[in-house]
């Protein structure tokens, strides 16, 4: 098929559709109303474009402004909370050392009623002794007046040497020892003048 | 010579707008509107949406004029205009009535075979009408501009912004794709 023919072919078609619709008479009006109320839209699209802006703008800056005072506070509650936590930390410690201290007040307490307690409880070596003592003062006096008032002087030196046996180191095993010493001298004594008693041993006073 | 007169007169007719005579833009419309509407209607397949099209064309007329510098005629960039805006209706022609018309279609090619001569002459111009409107875009424009409105070249050029080989180029692969398609009714015209 040759351009010419195509053409011819397609031109007939054209035809064939007929021409548009005619254009409407007032077409220039209508474009120019068009054209002024799209002037219009966009000169006041515009401001209103800005507004829209300045609002949003405004809506971030104050929502960012109130999450950054949210955040000043948020902190001023979190350096709250940690000086509420030292001094809870603080006051604990202190709350330690009291009780420490009040128990180890108690336990003085208790350690001085008991070096009290202990402090009034005699000393049984030297309840022991003094009886000791008492017993050996008993046993001297009980040979001495054996000796003096009853003249049995085998008894007394047998309770002498008692003495000296069960409490040597005692003063009244010394006094006895002196009493021995004494009746040995005398019973020379009295072999030699004429068999007289000279010496009479004294009666030992109570007082210890 | 009349190409220099039309010239001329739309240089006039630009300047008097550019001072504020919208009485102008009338003369122009009054003067292009009807070319400007053929050239819609077939670009975009003989439908209805043309008085809407020449509308929004002459929109963009009103709103680019200022701006026009007289560097081709006014009509060649009308036509430019007219190319562009039919090209975007178009696309969304396209997508919005894609199934609609492909069931169309499909109805129409299912009617071929009438007994009546004028209706069978009708289909057959249907059946080309389409055949163009298959076309695609660079081709189909190629193809109204150079056989349906008859612009010369060199217009034809400067509306689609194209050398006049790429022209040629695009011319004869649109007749090349219409061949294939109306081979039959060639035969039966010819």
């Amino acid at each position: 098929m040759t351009e010419d023919k195509i053409k011819n072919l397609l031109q007939e078609a054209d035809r064939m559709a007929g021409l548009p619709g005619a254009v409407s008479a007032n077409l220039s009006a209508i474009v120019r109303r068009r054209a002024h109320r799209r002037h219009l839209r966009i000169s006041l699209t515009a401001p209103l474009a800005a507004a829209a802006v300045i609002l949003i703008a405004a809506g971030i800056w104050n929502l960012a402004i109130r999450t950054t005072e949210k955040t000043k506070d948020q902190e001023k509650i979190v350096l709250l909370e940690k000086q509420f936590e030292q001094l809870q930390a603080k006051t604990d410690a202190a709350i330690n050392l009291i009780q420490e201290v009040l128990v180890a007040e108690q336990k003085k307490d208790s350690l001085d009623e008991l070096e009290a307690q202990l402090a009034s409880i005699p000393d049984p070596l030297e309840e022991i002794q003094i009886q000791v003592d008492k017993t050996a003062f008993i046993l001297v006096y009980q040979a001495d007046r054996l000796y003096r008032e009853l003249n049995r002087t085998d008894s007394a030196v047998e309770t002498y040497n008692r003495v000296i046996e069960l409490f040597p180191k005692n003063r009244w095993a010394q006094v006895a020892r002196e009493r021995l010493s004494e009746i040995d001298s005398r019973k020379f004594n009295k072999i030699d003048s004429k068999g007289e008693l000279k010496w009479k041993p004294e009666i030992v006073s109570l007082s210890c | 010579m009349m190409v220099m007169a039309e010239t001329i007169d739309d240089e006039r007719l630009v300047e008097q707008f550019n001072r504020g005579d919208e009485s102008a833009f009338d003369r122009i419309v009054e003067q292009y509107s009807s070319d400007v509407a053929s050239l819609a209607s077939r670009l975009l397949g003989w439908s209805g949406e043309v008085e809407d099209v020449t509308q929004d064309i002459f929109l963009a007329a009103f709103l680019g004029l200022k701006k026009f510098r007289c560097d081709c005629s006014l009509r060649t960039w009308l036509f430019t205009i007219t190319v562009n805006k039919c090209r975007s209706y178009r696309y969304k022609r396209m997508l919005r009535k894609r199934r609609i018309s492909q069931v169309a279609d499909k109805a129409i090619d299912e009617s071929a075979g009438s007994a009546d001569k004028k209706s069978m002459d009708n289909e057959t111009f249907d059946r080309i009408r389409r055949a163009i409107q298959a076309l695609p875009a660079k081709y189909r424009e190629a193809v109204v501009l150079r056989y349906l409105q008859e612009l010369p070249a060199e217009q034809i050029s400067l509306i689609l912004g194209i050398s006049k080989n790429a022209l040629q180029v695009r011319l004869n692969r649109a007749r090349a794709r219409l061949r294939d398609d109306l081979g039959e009714l060639t035969k039966e015209k010819l």
